[in-house]
């Protein structure tokens, strides 16, 4: 009992994480700038401005936008499924689409962030913004859990 | 009771009032283009007269962020004038055919300067009054990617295949289930020969002849 509460948690923390990390435009900042990947917030004249991404290589900034959002829905998707699964499995039989599920999920954000890392900003003066560590933080805790999946069996009693 | 119906006719049209004298002038909306090609600016229009021999076709240009137009081609009295000092001197053709109310002129060997409103102005004698159509030319480097394509389509795609392997899946389960399929699905891990496999588990339907009566 004490192992599931366990896991649900941790899967809806790295669902969350992988939210904030898709949805906050904090993949690079500076002192005066935090952008990426819809738009960029400029400080000017101590005024936060929101404008739009230019000049950026197109396909790739598509492409982690893509991924990023799909590891998101198959992180989702596979919390649905494991708790589908928990009812419908029969016992002793181990939750491997939900470990597919997130496997995808895990593999979607590494693509997002090694393209990220890769392609953006390879020399400009910066740091990677809280948005970018917690893309890596949720590709282990992913990993984690979709190893977890994979050997976890359904009590058999 | 025909000439009846003929004199009705004739009464009515004599006191429909003659349609409106505008002329309607059509041209694209937007037009791209990738730079050192060439773009085809149609304008056309629509008036109740027929063709006049006196129809006026003409182009004015007014880049972008200027408050000026210049004219660069007039069509008047048959022959057509192209711009041979301004901007597009050796680069506008007329590939109209006023005939056909056809008023379109070819831009050649673009430039990055060419970006900016073409009005096309045509006049139909007497009918004259009407409202000048605009069309913006936009030249690019290359082929812009509009926003979110990729993005969406890479989505579409990998949730696509999602749907396509679990229904493909469990559809291989079913038809496996019902023994359409005979695949070699062992459940102890040995493999089974398929034709005893068969005999033992297929009993094949019913087939008999109707009794004779």
């Amino acid at each position: 009992m004490l192992m599931l509460g366990g896991i649900v948690v941790v899967h809806l923390t790295t669902i969350i994480l992988l939210l904030i990390a898709t949805i906050d435009n904090a993949w690079w900042t500076t002192d005066a700038l935090s952008t990426d990947l819809w738009g960029r917030w400029e400080l000017v004249n101590s005024a936060w401005h929101y404008t739009n991404l230019k000049d950026y290589p197109e396909e790739y900034l598509q492409a982690v936008q893509a991924t990023s959002v799909l590891a998101c829905i198959f992180a989702i998707l596979s919390l649905f499924v494991f708790v589908a699964q928990l009812f419908t499995l029969p016992k002793g039989q181990r939750f491997t689409f939900t470990g597919v599920l997130q496997l995808i999920a895990c593999l979607c954000i590494m693509i997002a962030a090694s393209i990220y890392t890769a392609e953006f900003h390879a020399n400009e003066d910066g740091a990677y913004g809280h948005s970018y560590i917690l893309a890596w933080i949720s590709f282990v805790l992913t990993l984690l859990l979709a190893i977890t999946y994979l050997v976890l069996r359904k009590k058999s009693e | 009771m025909l000439t009846l119906v003929a004199l009705a006719s004739l009464l009515v049209l004599a006191t429909v009032p003659e349609p409106s004298q505008a002329i309607v002038i059509y041209t694209g909306w937007e037009r791209h283009a990738l730079v050192g090609t060439e773009v085809r600016l149609s304008c056309s229009f629509f008036s109740w007269r027929w063709t006049s021999e006196d129809v006026t076709f003409s182009w004015t240009y007014r880049p972008d962020g200027a408050r000026d137009s210049i004219s660069i081609f007039h069509y008047t009295g048959g022959v057509p004038y192209v711009d041979n000092k301004g901007p597009f001197r050796d680069r506008l053709e007329f590939v109209g055919d006023p005939g056909r109310r056809d008023g379109s002129i070819l831009l050649k060997n673009l430039e990055f300067s060419d970006n900016g409103t073409f009005t096309c102005d045509a006049k139909n004698p007497p009918d004259i009054v009407g409202r000048p159509s605009s069309v913006r030319l936009l030249v690019f480097e290359k082929v812009p990617i509009q926003a979110g394509v990729i993005t969406g389509s890479i989505i579409g795609a990998v949730l696509g295949l999602l749907l396509l392997i679990v229904v493909i899946y469990y559809l291989m389960r079913f038809l496996v289930a019902r023994r359409v399929f005979s695949l070699n699905v062992s459940k102890h891990g040995k493999k089974k020969k398929e034709g005893s496999q068969q005999r033992q588990l297929w009993t094949p339907p019913p087939l008999t002849l109707a009794p004779r009566p």
